[in-house]
């Protein structure tokens, strides 16, 4: 189904988009001379403050729930569905009684890790907060305001504790709940729900949501060819010819290249430690599998402050420098350094659960029969095991790449005025109410992202037959 | 079907010889301290070349492990495992002269049939033309030149075991190992994939460990059978031997069907019988050497030596047989089976090839009456 694909990817647009994307759009569209609640609607909304922010986090965040979601419906098992129908459940009662408790893990696993990255959330609050602070900005105004580098840091412990603590509880829930959620090959194919009272609700629901998603977005691309969306609507290339003169291409060549340079490694890492966690590691695999998805754990304002902190001065001992300054405008590299290793542990997390999944699903007999062929173990990780994650890999890479390019919070308190990142321009030119810049940024950045992770699918399907599923066959 | 004259150009300059595998005192425990687990508990095992050996018993009797303790995969706890006089303990597996085929078939999802065959060849260093040469004979002596280019995928299970059993035989293993290779197969399947592997080893004669918890195949495919339970070996010998003269009550129990009959033994004969008396009749049967010092004894009758004869109201029963009442009577189409209450408690009998005329109802009194030649007479206690 054609609407079916469509629906899937515009729900993935705000992965893939600046944090400000959203906000900036929403502010445009709903603020207090916005197009839609002033301009055609004749109201003053306050969009600043909770109730937008709300709006906005729901907007950004709900693709990472959707996307768990997803993966849990596609592997609940079709036949249980039919059990439950054929000892007299009617439809509702089958998705209450079955389908529901089932993703319920999904449910939970999604609100606590969103909530983690709510939590610590920088950028929105920035933009839409208004009055109403939030203690990531609160540690963010501390340390670029006013210079209190001891308060930033005490606010970042205030985040991470929560933080933390949710990230934990998570975890500890998804392991136990692991065995309702793996359920293995489905057979036979779900049915569709065709019964009317159900379908219209949900469909209406998914339809609002699309069509908010689609004029934000088209209110960003639009904004970028105008003066002033809303306000003065005449075309303009103004907005695209500041970006490509100076600061702005400066900051999209380096940003982009540091992205690039930061994907590999935390592709390559994160399989590492998925494959270290899955197959090597007996004893300390669960330490080491939370010591690689700390960087999804930690807030990133927490993240970036503990950079700033740690690497701003260089390191001597016995009268020696051994590692120079890697953070801040005096630093190697003018500060890149920093950067590209806060990419580097905010995109491991997503390489490592992919590949800890990936890994699982390889059948160990698949590997002894390598080894019983006359392999060793390297020889079969090369030659066996990298193939078969390769899907993994390629999903991993596509996320750290995403990840890197749209990440704000950790990077904003280690940029320097020698190394320019994209997202903390965008964020200057929204404080400065330069919106038109923005929307400029953001659309080129969206652009970036899906034309990497176009040229990545392409470069790791077109390599060899196809990945086919490890599942061991049932019988014949 | 497969075919020989591929399999014996692929394998023509094996040495018949070679393959001599022993197993020396094999153990192995899981855990430590208070929780400890005697998985294998001091395997002896002589193996001949050529000879196929099948490690047969319930789950969790060990047979797994061991097989995996002569593959590599599972480190021993104490024993050796020898190879023509040659200790492997410390070779590590993808060292070892030795192929595995896997229950699951574990061929590499992302290689195309062809290359799980030629996998092994291909570490070996093989020149170009000599691994494509030996690629096809693999192929073909498995009858799968037609889905050399298919990914697994894309094969049925029958098919998929056949591409794991050629990716084992190219690389002229001195030992093929089989992990319950057929289990994931369909009942006409296995039965026909016994046979042409039971085939294929015996023409070729390399070594085979094949480790089954279905009896029937390890009856149809082997020289020589392993009884195992609880980590030890209850036995190792023939089919036949197994049948027919179990050393324990738990290798008579295990394989087939078998009653049970309490006895007093009488006298133990040097020529391998006793005479023993069964509710009050002397009967002279085969006994268990073991059975003349034996504490208690236990007289083995299997259901195919019973048979029923109908007894009409008001006749006595004759002498040798003893009075029972059909209480179960099942027709299987080649059998009858009956369930017979007599002084002995319930008798199982299997009557083949029926008349259907003379088929027993349940309720009828019969005269149960056992051939004595093929009883057995062991020991109560192993």
């Amino acid at each position: 189904m054609a609407c079916k694909k469509f629906v899937h990817l515009l729900s993935l647009l705000p992965i893939v988009s600046p944090p400000f994307a959203v906000a900036t759009a929403v502010i445009t569209l709903f603020g207090r001379g916005g197009i839609i609640s002033n301009q055609l609607l004749g109201q003053q909304w306050n969009v600043y403050g909770l109730g937008g922010l709300t709006l906005v986090l729901a907007l950004s965040f709900f693709p990472v729930a959707y996307l768990n979601l997803l993966g849990m419906l596609r592997s609940l098992d079709p036949s249980l569905d039919e059990a439950s129908q054929s000892l007299g459940a009617n439809k509702w009662q089958v998705f209450r009684t079955v389908t529901l408790p089932m993703l319920i893990p999904g449910f939970a696993a999604s609100f606590l890790l969103l909530f983690v990255e709510a939590i610590a959330d920088l950028a929105n609050p920035l933009v839409l907060g208004g009055d109403f602070t939030v203690l990531a900005s609160r540690a963010y105004i501390a340390i670029i305001g006013e210079y209190n580098l001891g308060a930033g840091a005490a606010y970042s412990m205030v985040l991470l504790v929560p933080a933390l603590l949710v990230f934990i509880v998570q975890r500890y829930w998804s392991n136990r709940q692991s065995a309702v959620s793996v359920t293995g090959k489905p057979a036979g194919a779900a049915k569709m729900n065709t019964s009317n009272a159900a379908r219209i609700p949900v469909l209406a629901l998914v339809a609002i949501v699309m069509a908010l998603i689609i004029t934000i977005y088209g209110t960003v691309i639009l904004g970028g060819f105008v003066r002033i969306l809303g306000v003065n609507n005449a075309f303009t290339l103004d907005n695209y010819r500041y970006l490509f003169q100076g600061i702005g291409s400066d900051a999209i060549i380096t940003t982009t290249l540091l992205a690039l340079i930061a994907t590999p490694i935390a592709g390559i890492l994160g399989m590492l430690i998925a494959w270290l966690v899955v197959v090597k590691l007996r004893r300390g695999a669960g330490v080491m599998d939370f010591l690689g998805m700390l960087g999804l754990a930690v807030p990133g304002t927490v993240l970036g402050i503990g950079y700033a902190i740690a690497y701003n001065t260089p390191f001597d001992a016995f009268g020696r420098r051994f590692i120079p300054a890697l953070a801040g405008g005096g630093a190697i590299f003018a500060g890149a350094m920093a950067i590209v290793m806060v990419y580097i542990a905010r995109s491991i997390p997503a390489g490592q659960r992919s590949g800890v999944a990936a890994l699982q699903q390889i059948d160990p007999a698949i590997d002894e029969a390598s080894t019983s062929l006359g392999a060793s173990g390297l020889t079969t990780f090369r030659k066996v095991t990298i193939p078969l994650i390769r899907m993994a890999l390629l999903s991993g890479l596509t996320y750290a790449f995403a990840r890197s390019m749209t990440t704000i919070s950790a990077i904003i308190f280690i940029t320097t005025p020698r190394t320019r990142i994209m997202t903390s321009q965008i964020l200057s030119e929204v404080e400065a109410g330069r919106f038109g810049n923005a929307f400029a940024y953001c659309t080129i950045l969206i652009i970036i992202v899906l034309t990497v992770i176009g040229l990545l699918n392409l470069a790791m399907k077109g390599k060899g037959s196809s990945a086919a599923p490890t599942i061991p066959p049932a019988a014949a | 079907m497969t075919d020989l004259a591929a399999a014996d150009q692929l394998l023509e300059d094996n040495s018949p010889a070679s393959g001599r595998l022993s197993l020396v005192a094999l153990t192995k425990q899981f855990g430590n301290g208070p929780d400890t687990v005697t998985a294998v508990d001091a395997v002896d095992l002589e193996i001949e070349p050529g000879e196929f050996i099948t490690l047969l018993g319930p789950s969790g009797c060990g047979k797994t492990t061991t097989l995996r303790m002569i593959a590599g995969f599972e480190d021993p706890t104490g024993g050796e495992v020898v190879l023509d006089g040659r200790n492997m303990i410390d070779t590590p597996p993808n060292k070892r002269p030795m192929a595995m085929v896997f229950q699951s078939y574990a061929l590499f999802p992302h290689l195309k049939v062809r290359d799980n065959v030629a996998y092994g060849l291909k570490l070996r260093k093989l020149p170009a033309a000599q691994l494509n040469e030996e690629v096809e004979l693999g192929l073909k002596s498995m009858n799968i030149e037609q889905y050399a280019n298919r990914a697994p995928n894309q094969l049925s299970g029958g098919q998929q075991q056949r591409v794991a059993l050629a990716r084992a035989m190219v690389m002229k293993p001195k030992v093929l190992l089989f992990d319950e290779p057929l289990s994931n197969l369909d009942a006409k399947l296995r039965e026909q994939m016994r046979l042409e592997i039971r085939r294929l080893q015996r023409h070729l004669g390399i070594t085979s460990v094949y480790v089954t918890h279905d009896q029937s195949e390890a009856m149809s495919m082997s020289d020589r059978i392993v009884v195992m339970n609880k980590g030890r070996v209850e036995q190792a010998a023939a089919p036949e031997v197994i049948y027919r003269q179990p050393a324990t009550v738990f290798v008579a129990d295990f394989i087939g069907r078998a009653n049970f009959l309490d006895v007093t033994l009488l006298s133990h004969d040097d020529d391998g019988h006793a005479t023993v008396e069964v509710l009050g009749q002397e009967v002279r049967v085969p006994a268990h050497p073991d059975a003349a010092g034996a504490a208690d004894v236990v007289l083995l009758v299997r259901p195919e030596s019973i048979r029923l004869v109908a007894v009409r109201e008001g006749d006595e029963v004759a002498a040798g047989g003893h009075a029972g009442t059909v209480t179960t009577s099942v027709f299987f189409g080649d059998t009858v089976e009956y369930e017979v209450d007599t002084e002995h408690g319930t008798i199982t009998a299997v009557v083949a090839d029926p008349n259907v005329s003379d088929i027993h109802e349940e309720g009828a009194k019969v005269e149960v009456r056992f051939n004595e030649g093929r009883a057995w007479l062991l020991p109560r206690e192993g």
